[in-house]
């Protein structure tokens, strides 16, 4: 299969604190990887890495082919900018606070990047993201402003927002922790559906029911470092170390 | 009665010169300020940092007497005094312009930044189309009130000798004998922050279509 993520030894360290160990993995194309982590573990910090919000210090990383960094003498060198650029297009990021443009109505949050990033004219952008937010049942809210939505309605446009640029790879950090159960829902929803379209997903979540059900391999992370992967039946129901148990134990209720 | 008019006519529109002349280098200049007081690179900062102290927090007319006469007593060469006062209101309205556009820039969540960084928008085009306006709607208040004290303000450049409405005021009111002078030009200040503060409403209502 064709890989979309191939991250090797990837570290990072903030003011001498090594934040991220050693952490590796890989994903193919059209598979979903959820990673799971107690807080501080470093779990944002590698989807920021991974999606340029923050540079490596060590590691390499290829997306869809291409290498945004590599490892020479224990130091990650990046590609060129414009390399940067491209390979960034690929990727896509929904924030667990949204990060809505609050100026722009919704139609223009989604079609914004469209025309000033990939160049398309305003009607096939503003087709593009009226597809996108039928498709996330909130087409009647295009020529509103994002105050004005639910916290489960701003998210589902950020979500449209981000596929608008046609990612290759999408990327979601805790996209329902600032909602309540009924709207987190409504959100996994929508992520379970992409999931089943194939959408390749690195999902950074607290729902372990939603991860176990719609990943493909799950990542449990603690201090920086990758604990424990394998396929979620295997991760969530047979976790083989004690640091995983207690961390999976303490989501049951 | 004729001529008493007419040259307070010339000074409101000294007056007005000044005032406009001021907002257009200094509303920018205060950009760029604000800019150098956040940059990382310290020196460049501290040095910001004490021009915005000292424009703060010293009087400005204290500061127009020292643009007008400092290249006097220093280089023993003097110039122009509307120039002089232009520099002299221009240098003080940045460091204040500066101070207002700083707490709005920081009032901007970061998340903004790297939602645009995330979607591909180049640095300029996210200031320009995503933190600019924002910063707008929230420093316009604080603006404001700093163009209706700028319209105020004016009139100190009579101290260093700029004919300006208050000076040509003053002085036709002592060759007169008479108030009225000093009146009218009250009442051209006071229209003058009228039309300010309804232009400022109106801006503010504008942007009043989101949060
Ligand atoms: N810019 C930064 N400067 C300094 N320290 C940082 C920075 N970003 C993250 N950290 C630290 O790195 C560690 C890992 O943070 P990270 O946000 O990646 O954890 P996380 O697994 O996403 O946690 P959470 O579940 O709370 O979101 C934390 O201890 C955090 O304080
Ligand atoms: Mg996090």
């Amino acid at each position: 299969m064709e890989e979309m993520i191939k991250l090797t030894g990837l570290k990072k360290a903030f003011g001498g604190v090594e934040i991220l160990k050693n952490i590796s993995f890989t994903l193919p194309k059209g598979n979903v990887l959820s990673i799971i982590g107690p807080s501080g573990s470093g779990k944002s910090t590698t989807l920021r890495i991974i999606t340029q919000l923050e540079k490596a210090d060590d590691g390499n990383l290829e997306i869809a082919g291409h290498t945004l960094f590599s490892s020479v003498d224990g130091k990650a060198v990046y590609c060129n900018p414009e390399e940067e650029r491209q390979i960034g297009l690929k990727t896509g990021l929904v924030f667990q606070s949204f990060n809505l443009f609050p100026h722009f109505s919704v139609l223009r949050n989604i079609t914004e990047a469209q025309k000033a990033v990939l160049h398309r004219s305003r009607e096939e952008a503003e087709e593009k993201a009226m597809a996108l937010l039928t498709k996330m049942g909130i087409a009647e809210k295009a020529k509103q402003y994002p105050y004005q939505l639910s916290g489960g309605q701003q998210q589902r446009v950020s979500i449209a927002r981000a596929l608008a640029l046609d990612p290759e790879v999408l990327f979601f950090d805790e996209p329902t922790s600032a909602l309540d159960p009924e709207l987190t829902r409504e959100i996994l929803k929508v992520i379970r559906e992409l999931a089943e379209e194939k959408m390749t997903m690195v999902v950074v979540t607290h729902e372990m029911h939603f991860a176990r059900a719609i990943s493909d391999w799950a990542i449990f992370m603690n201090k920086g470092v990758i604990v424990e992967e394998g396929n979620p039946d295997r991760l969530f129901g047979n976790p083989q170390e004690e640091r995983t148990r207690q961390f999976i134990a303490s989501f049951q209720d | 009665m004729q001529g008493l008019i007419s040259q307070m006519l010339e000074g409101t529109v000294t007056s007005l010169e000044i005032f406009f002349l001021t907002l257009i280098f200094s509303l920018p200049l205060g950009f760029v300020v604000a800019k150098g007081r956040m940059t990382r690179i310290a020196p460049i900062r501290w040095i910001v940092d004490l021009y915005i102290q000292v424009m703060r927090g010293t009087p400005l007319i204290l500061q127009l007497i020292f643009v007008y006469f400092a290249p006097f007593y220093i280089f023993g060469a003097s110039y122009d005094r509307f120039t002089a006062c232009i520099i002299a209101f221009v240098i003080n309205y940045s460091a204040y312009f500066s101070e207002i556009y700083r707490s709005g820039l920081q009032s901007i969540d970061r998340g903004q930044y790297e939602a645009s960084k995330v979607l591909g928008f180049t640095k300029a085009y996210t200031f320009f189309h995503i933190i600019l306006p924002q910063v707008i709607k929230r420093i316009l208040p604080a603006l404001g009130n700093e163009v209706i004290t700028l319209v105020k303000d004016t009139a100190l450049a009579q101290t260093i000798g700029v004919a300006e409405l208050f000076r040509v005021a003053q002085t036709a009111s002592s060759r007169e004998f008479s108030t009225l002078p000093i009146f009218i030009a009250g009442v051209f200040y006071f229209i003058m922050n009228y039309i300010v503060s309804r232009l400022f409403v109106v801006m503010e209502k504008k942007l009043n279509y989101y949060r």
